[in-house]
């Protein structure tokens, strides 16, 4: 076996960065510097943040003149890498024929990977910039249809983002 | 023996002054971990219990105490109870001998302040004291019956051990040169700025750098290196229990802090000679103001700890025992035979 | 015998096939939408040409060669579709041929032009032939772009066929089933050009018994069940091979599984039996049986309640009510319905342990029910295999038909029920009433389990495995396809996604597991009450027991008959050869 005894750390090293102390000293000097340095801590519950149209948050039904556009294909259900989504569709008299009886978002165990806006052929899920997610009970961390339609007038700059980068 | 009442009495008040000053100073140097850690990466620290967050340590404590203390099912239900107390426990005794301030002198009668001041090895018990403070470690990793704990113990143990030897010798230099193992009189000695740190540069760094050794703190906390050992002896430990262990750690760094201002920074001697404040020798006056300086001095080498804990990465492990065997012990050797030849010299 | 050269590779094949069926019987495969093997050559998608040629010949009559020594072959200067032209000897046919793949990206084109590509919406996405192709052998684009044609969506053709124009791409698959399959020629084309459509004739109804094949056949998802429409995606379900249930004849099917619930029965291809078909019937009836209306768990009657209990009481006050009786006046009544494998423990417990010969089956004949193609006249799916095992009366005067008057008089007291409930007949329900004791396996609530004593809740389809012996003394393998509390462990990969990674909190998941039991399990803890080991731990052990006792199932493995289509009973030795299935499209294992 070949073994490397020329590049090992011993040799790599001078006297000054063997006995660390140098060193030590300048990453001390470095952190010194920082800390006086203007501090970038946002003071959340008062100062709130508005995010941009490319934030990931809690993935909505776009609801579009009182009906989900969703034709409950189930890709964003297929695509979940958490399985987060469960869909049920059922068949509606409207010209699309189909419409999800039952759509379903457990939001313990979504990802915010935004797959399933990703894959979504009639653009009726999207990521929204709702970040504020607390549930008291698992229950309720499951959210329905009502609860995850969303008009598509509040969802224009995630649509617009969409429609530039994707 | 005069009276064993009243100096019983006259101990135990000191010891619960001594003993909140010691938890208070703990929960102090847990708010300004927080806050230098935050400041060093831009952020800004607690701030919401109590103006400027300084009540968040005691809100720490309290949200430990409310916690679920869990023992594993395998642990050793005893020991694994008497660890934290034996950590806890040994951090503070060592608070026993450590002067705060020379002496107030009421109706004739000089009152040290110290629980026992005038212990003339006080040197020695801290130097015990501490070694026995691994045995809280060891304790805690064996008896979780967990292998993480169990590394992060037996680590611990190592790491005390390999360095201990090069900060007793490191000492010795200090020693020799006061002639004595009182502390009292190591901090008399050094009065006038002959402070001994211009003595024993070498020792001094020897000391300091044995010293993070000693106390587990950053660079050489590898027996709770996280992404190793999970949480090292205490992954297993919650609640109170694990709150002791964290007490006890900032209680150490207090108590190394405190060592290097008595054995090289002078203690609680003014920097200035004490009549420039128009105060007597043995008044409260100047007793309080001895303390203020003792407290500053340890509270700028507690923040040097936290510092040093924000700036300088985790060594290795072999970087460690190459460190302790290989440098610091030949060096402090080195610092003995110089000390003793120059003891010789001058004296 | 002639050869072909396809793409360079020597066949060996027969005159009279076409080149799509050599290609096939060799494992090639030439893409097609219209062609399929048990309907006649339309050749009317297109999507089936291929280069064909034959080798050039010299004057004096030797093979023209090259340079490099390579047979010249003159490939016709316009494709031919693989599926109508057929081989001659020395034929060169190219499938992976510039010309040939250019040809298909074009058939594709076109064929997509007036597609609607709601595939989002579309109960075919995922087993669709168009789908497929599109990813295969097509160029991903579409130079098309005035509006596309729209024609009539959710046409009934029938009481179980819906139509979609828009999404039909001519093939005219389900004219020609209905024509030669079916024997109900009332599908035609009408209209021309990109205008053309599938009509019903007037005043007819496309109602025959084997019209749900159309739907499988149907390379897009312009036909659709209106039972199963929208119900689940296919990616979403599992499929499990099985045999239907419907009548003797003993049709492969796969059973569709979702959140623990059946969804849909389709055909799967056994050449030896039901070839690529099944009837209505088979698909729609009985699933809903094993769905809804179930006994979970096992009950005992006390003060005239059924009251749920544990498996270990109601095994222990079973053993009790049996010791009460003399062997003469039980009477075990077995099924057709149920496997095999529980027959023989049921014949087995009757004639060992409780020592009495009178053991019967239900028989479900309806005159009516057969047709010249694959239904049969016996209802029971396993009534060979119920005989075969030792279910037949030991005396006509113990005999099924007789049991109302056995009860009457006395002479049969305690009725031992597994998995039957006698199609509700008033007859023999009206009789049990007055026995003392009834013990019943049972997968359904109904006036039966409510006279009962004691009631196991059975898993005798879908939900345990075994064999059935069909009309042809064919035996038969189906494997589980729902899950149970007692299969759970074993079921794994045969479960859907959904229901194999949901978490406790998943509502999906939150149905509560039928705690239903395999009638041969339930005996074998019944026997060990009378210091009886049957020492059956799994299905295949009752099997491996059945192959050693009884000569006709002797040689006979779960491993041979998952191996073969089915073995004739006797035939252990030398069991029909596998053959090549054709699959038209179905749903890709991922």
């Amino acid at each position: 076996m070949n073994i490397n005894t020329e590049n090992i750390e011993k040799n790599r090293m001078n006297f000054w960065e063997k006995i660390y102390l140098p060193e030590i000293a300048r990453g001390l000097g470095l952190t010194l510097k920082r800390m006086f340095r203007p501090k970038m801590t946002r003071q959340y519950p008062e100062e709130r943040w508005d995010p941009l149209g490319s934030y990931r948050g809690r993935p909505v039904l776009v609801d579009e003149d009182g009906k989900e556009r969703c034709v409950a294909c189930g890709l964003c259900s297929r695509v979940c890498p958490a399985l987060a989504i469960e869909v049920q569709a059922a068949e509606t008299p409207d010209d699309k024929e189909r419409f999800p009886a039952k759509f379903e978002i457990n939001m313990l165990r979504c990802i915010y990977c935004g797959f399933c806006e990703e894959v979504c052929p009639e653009e009726a899920i999207v990521m929204s910039k709702d970040y504020e997610l607390v549930f008291a009970s698992q229950e309720s961390a499951i959210m329905n249809k009502e609860q995850l339609l969303v008009p598509v007038a509040q969802l224009q700059a995630r649509l617009e983002f969409l429609r530039r980068y994707r | 023996m005069e009276n064993l009442g009243w100096i019983l009495l006259e101990a135990s008040i000191k010891a619960f002054v001594i003993l909140n000053i010691v938890l208070l100073g703990a929960a102090a140097s847990v708010y300004l971990e927080r806050k230098v850690s935050a400041a060093i990466q831009d952020r800004i620290g607690p701030n919401r219990v109590g103006p400027f967050g300084i009540l968040q340590p005691f809100a720490d404590v309290f949200k430990l105490f409310f916690k679920e203390d869990i023992v594993p099912r395998a642990a050793d239900k005893f020991f694994h109870a008497l660890a934290p107390v034996i950590s806890l426990g040994v951090a503070i005794a060592v608070y026993a001998v450590i002067p705060f301030a020379h002496y107030v002198e009421i109706n004739g009668v000089k009152y040290y302040l110290g629980i026992a001041p005038d212990v003339n090895v006080g040197f020695l018990f801290i130097l015990a004291m501490t070694s026995v403070g691994v045995y809280g470690i060891i304790l805690a990793g064996w008896s979780s019956n967990n292998k993480y704990s169990l590394m992060g113990g037996l680590r611990s143990s190592a790491q005390m051990i390999s360095y201990e030897l090069s900060l007793g010798l490191s000492l010795i230099g200090v020693v020799l040169i006061s002639g004595s193992f009182s502390l009292n009189d190591i901090v008399l000695q050094q009065s006038g700025w002959k402070w001994n740190v211009f003595l024993q540069p070498l020792g001094f760094i020897i000391f300091l750098v044995s010293a993070f050794a000693e106390t587990n703190r950053a660079p050489f906390d590898l027996p709770e290196a996280e992404p190793e050992l999970v949480g090292g002896y205490n992954t297993e430990y919650s609640g109170m229990k694990f709150g002791m262990f964290f007490l006890a750690e900032y209680a150490n760094m207090a108590t190394s802090s405190a060592f290097m201002a008595l054995l090289y920074f002078g203690g609680w001697q003014l920097p200035f000679p004490a009549e420039w404040l128009g105060l007597q020798e043995g008044s409260i006056g100047l007793a309080l103001a001895q303390f203020a300086t003792f407290m500053i001095k340890v509270g700028i080498f507690v923040l040097f700890f936290i510092w040093v804990r924000w700036s300088v990465p985790r060594f290795r492990y072999d970087q460690l025992m190459n460190l302790g065997w290989k440098v610091l012990l030949p060096l402090s050797l080195l610092n003995v035979i110089l000390t003793s030849i120059g003891v010789l010299i001058f004296k | 015998m002639p050869h072909i050269y396809i793409d360079g590779k020597r066949i060996e094949t027969q005159s009279g096939k076409t080149i799509i069926e050599a290609a096939y019987d060799n494992g090639l495969y030439v893409p097609h939408f219209c062609w399929h093997p048990e309907l006649s050559v339309a050749g009317n998608c297109r999507m089936c040409l291929v280069e064909v040629g034959l080798p050039k010949r010299l004057p004096n009559g030797e093979f023209e060669t090259d340079s490099n020594g390579n047979i010249v072959v003159s490939f016709l200067p316009k494709l031919q579709i693989a599926c109508a032209t057929q081989v001659s000897d020395g034929m060169h046919v190219r499938i992976n041929h510039d010309k040939v793949i250019k040809a298909q990206e074009a058939v594709m084109e076109f064929l997509l032009i007036n597609h609607p590509l709601d595939c989002p919406i579309c109960d075919e996405a995922g087993q669709c032939k168009l789908q497929e192709y599109a990813f295969n052998h097509s160029r991903g684009e579409s130079r098309f772009e005035e509006t596309k044609n729209h024609k009539d969506k959710r046409v009934s053709w029938g009481p179980n066929v819906l139509f979609d124009a828009e999404r039909c791409i001519s093939c005219s698959r389900c004219i020609r089933f209905a024509k030669e399959i079916a024997k109900q020629d009332v599908l035609t084309f009408v209209q021309r050009g990109d205008h053309v459509t599938i009509k019903v004739q007037d005043g007819a109804k496309f109602d025959n018994n084997y019209s749900m094949n159309v739907i499988d056949i149907c390379p897009v998802g312009a036909l659709t069940s209106p039972d199963f429409r929208f119900k689940s995606r296919v990616w979403d379900m599992s499929f499990n091979n099985s045999i239907c249930m419907g009548c003797s004849r003993g049709c492969n099917i796969q059973i569709g599984v979702r959140n623990n619930e059946i969804l849909r029965i389709e055909p799967k291809t056994n050449m030896y039996v039901n070839k690529y078909w099944m009837c209505d019937y088979g698909r729609l009836s009985y699933y809903k049986k094993i769905n809804e209306n179930r006994v979970t768990n096992p009950t005992i009657k006390k003060n005239g309640v059924q009251i749920e209990v544990t498996w270990d009481e109601a095994i222990s006050t079973a053993a009790s009510i049996l010791r009460k009786y003399k062997p003469s006046e039980m009477m075990f009544i077995g099924s057709g319905r149920s496997s095999t494998e529980n027959n023989y423990a049921l014949a087995r417990f009757a004639k060992n342990v409780a020592k009495s010969m009178n053991l019967d089956y239900y028989e479900r004949i309806d005159q009516t029910f057969a047709d010249d193609f694959l239904r049969t006249n016996d209802l029971n799916p396993n009534a060979a295999g119920c005989r075969s095992v030792g279910i037949v009366p030991s005396s006509d005067k113990f005999s099924l038909k007789n049991i109302p008057e056995n009860i009457k008089n006395g002479s049969i007291k305690l009725v031992y029920i597994m998995d039957e409930d006698f199609d509700l007949d008033e007859k023999y329900i009206q009789a049990l009433q007055n026995a003392e004791a009834i013990i019943v396996h049972s997968l359904n609530h109904s006036k039966l389990t409510e006279i009962a004593d004691v009631v196991f809740a059975s898993s005798y389809f879908a939900e345990s495995e075994g064999t059935f012996v069909n009309i042809d003394k064919r035996v038969q393998y189906f494997e589980p396809a729902l899950v149970t509390s007692e299969n759970l462990h074993r079921m794994g990969m045969k479960m859907s996604r959904l229901d194999k990674f949901g978490a406790p909190n998943d509502r999906w998941t939150q149905k509560e597991l039928r705690n239903c039991r395999p009638a041969w399990k339930v005996l074998n803890m019944l026997a060990s009450q009378f210091s009886v080991n049957f020492n059956y731990n799994k299905a295949e052990d009752v099997f491996n027991d059945i192959a050693h006792n009884i000569g006709q199932f002797n040689g006979m493995s779960y491993r041979l008959l998952k191996k073969h289509q089915g073995i004739i009973l006797g035939k252990a030795s030398n069991p029909d050869p596998v053959l090549h299935n054709y699959e038209s499209h179905y749903m890709k294992p991922n």
